[in-house]
């Protein structure tokens, strides 16, 4: 398996590991070693929870910073971020989710509580941030791991400015005009891009299916 | 269950990411407990959101990051079941499951055949997140929002201007839009609904309960 990740940019990363490697050099960022890390975490292993660490928490960083935050308070938020990450990795269930959108989700919704918080001036706990519902009943056409490669594939399929502006969606706290604006294009035609990407987003996803 | 309107791509995109506000969140996943499309699609779009976070440049934590990380774990007690909210006040209703962990309110006479629950959600998030029981038969007042409206049909049935919505629809409507649901002779209607911005109320009996009761 090729762990190189084509991302946003078209460049390739490669990240350096010391963790199950054998023959094959895998990075922390591949799905399954991102999800052995984790199950591991959740059997109260401390080396595979540095791994993971490393991996995962500079890149928690970017995206709080991308959400708006400043660099000490995104970095306060990955220290919880991780904390939750090692209390709820016992439940953990890999069938439903990648450990990366796993992981996506804790910080996600971290995010948001901290930001209510802030609006609200509340006292709070990490308990209190929501959880990935993980409970049986709710049904899954799919497998997680069958999701992940089928997302990998539509994102691919993305022209590079299509995967900008997704990526930029996901992560980008700016409302459409400044996006525009630094674009340097009408606010129509950014919009009509947007929704372009995600009409051939949404496409390939049912493709891959 | 015959769902016909569902979220709309650009809606489920902000509730995956984490943008849209708490109230409407509420209300679109409990549109997805009832509706495996839209499920699986937010559940795409929450994929996607992992794939793209792997691939985000990193940014150097400060140097005692993973120590301080590492101290924290030797102090730390194991995450407790999150609390269920209790006493959930009977509408004959199945209610969606994600709505479980919020807190329902009693429901209130509001106007002839209209009761309305406030849902408190659990994360003390301010929100406009309602639960209402409209009669058979009976007329909403023709109203307008200052911002969008999120309604979900739990059950039985009613039509607007602009449609014939049953259990599990999902209609998201914004300011442009004015409606006056009127609910089916079948039975009641039970909704649940999260509104951004103020109702308003339109036509003279509109204007002077919207002056009587607080909206």
């Amino acid at each position: 398996m090729n762990a190189a990740l084509r991302c946003a940019d078209h460049t390739v990363v490669r990240v350096s590991l010391g963790w199950m490697t054998r023959n094959k050099s895998r990075s922390t960022g591949s799905n399954d070693t991102s999800r052995d890390l984790l199950i591991a975490v959740g059997n109260g292993d401390r080396e595979a929870y540095v791994q993971l660490f490393k991996f995962f928490a500079p890149r928690l960083k970017t995206f709080l910073i991308r959400r708006g935050l400043d660099s000490m308070q995104a970095e306060e938020l990955v220290q919880d971020a991780m904390v939750l990450i090692w209390r709820r990795a016992r439940s953990y269930d890999p069938s439903r989710a990648g450990a990366a959108t796993w992981i996506f989700t804790i910080a996600r919704n971290l995010h948001i509580d901290a930001f209510r918080r802030n609006s609200r001036a509340n006292s709070h706990t990490l308990d209190q941030v929501e959880e990935i519902d993980q409970t049986p009943d709710a049904e899954m056409l799919m497998m997680a791991e069958e999701r992940d490669v089928t997302v990998r594939r539509a994102l691919d399929g993305l022209s590079r400015e299509q995967l900008v502006i997704v990526q930029s969606s996901f992560f980008d706290d700016k409302a459409h005009s400044i996006i525009a604006h630094e674009l340097g294009l009408p606010l129509g035609t950014v919009k009509s891009r947007m929704r372009l990407a995600f009409a051939r987003l949404r496409k390939l996803l049912d493709e891959h299916r | 269950m015959m769902i016909t309107h569902h979220v709309s791509d650009e809606t489920l995109l902000t509730c995956a990411s984490g943008k849209l506000a708490a109230g409407p969140s509420v209300v679109v996943r409990a549109h997805c407990d009832m509706c495996s499309e839209c499920r699986e699609r937010l559940s795409d779009l929450e994929a996607v959101g992992g794939a793209l976070l792997v691939c985000l440049s990193a940014t150097t934590m400060s140097e005692d990051a993973l120590a301080r990380a590492l101290a924290r774990l030797d102090a730390d007690k194991p995450d407790l079941p999150s609390k269920r909210g209790a006493d959930v006040p009977s509408t004959g209703t199945a209610y969606p499951r994600s709505l479980a962990r919020h807190r329902i309110g009693r429901f209130r006479w509001l106007a002839p055949g209209f009761r309305r629950s406030r849902v408190a959600l659990n994360s003390g998030a301010e929100a406009n997140v309602f639960l209402m029981r409209i009669g058979a038969g009976r007329m909403m007042p023709e109203h307008g929002h200052s911002e969008r409206e999120y309604t979900l049909v739990l059950s039985g049935s009613f039509r607007d201007e602009l449609g014939h919505y049953g259990a599990g629809d999902f209609i998201e409507l914004d300011s442009s839009v004015e409606h006056q649901p009127k609910v089916d002779l079948d039975g009641e209607c039970v909704c649940l609904a999260a509104l951004e911005g103020e109702m308003r109320l339109n036509g003279f009996f509109g204007r002077l309960i919207q002056r009587i009761l607080p909206l």
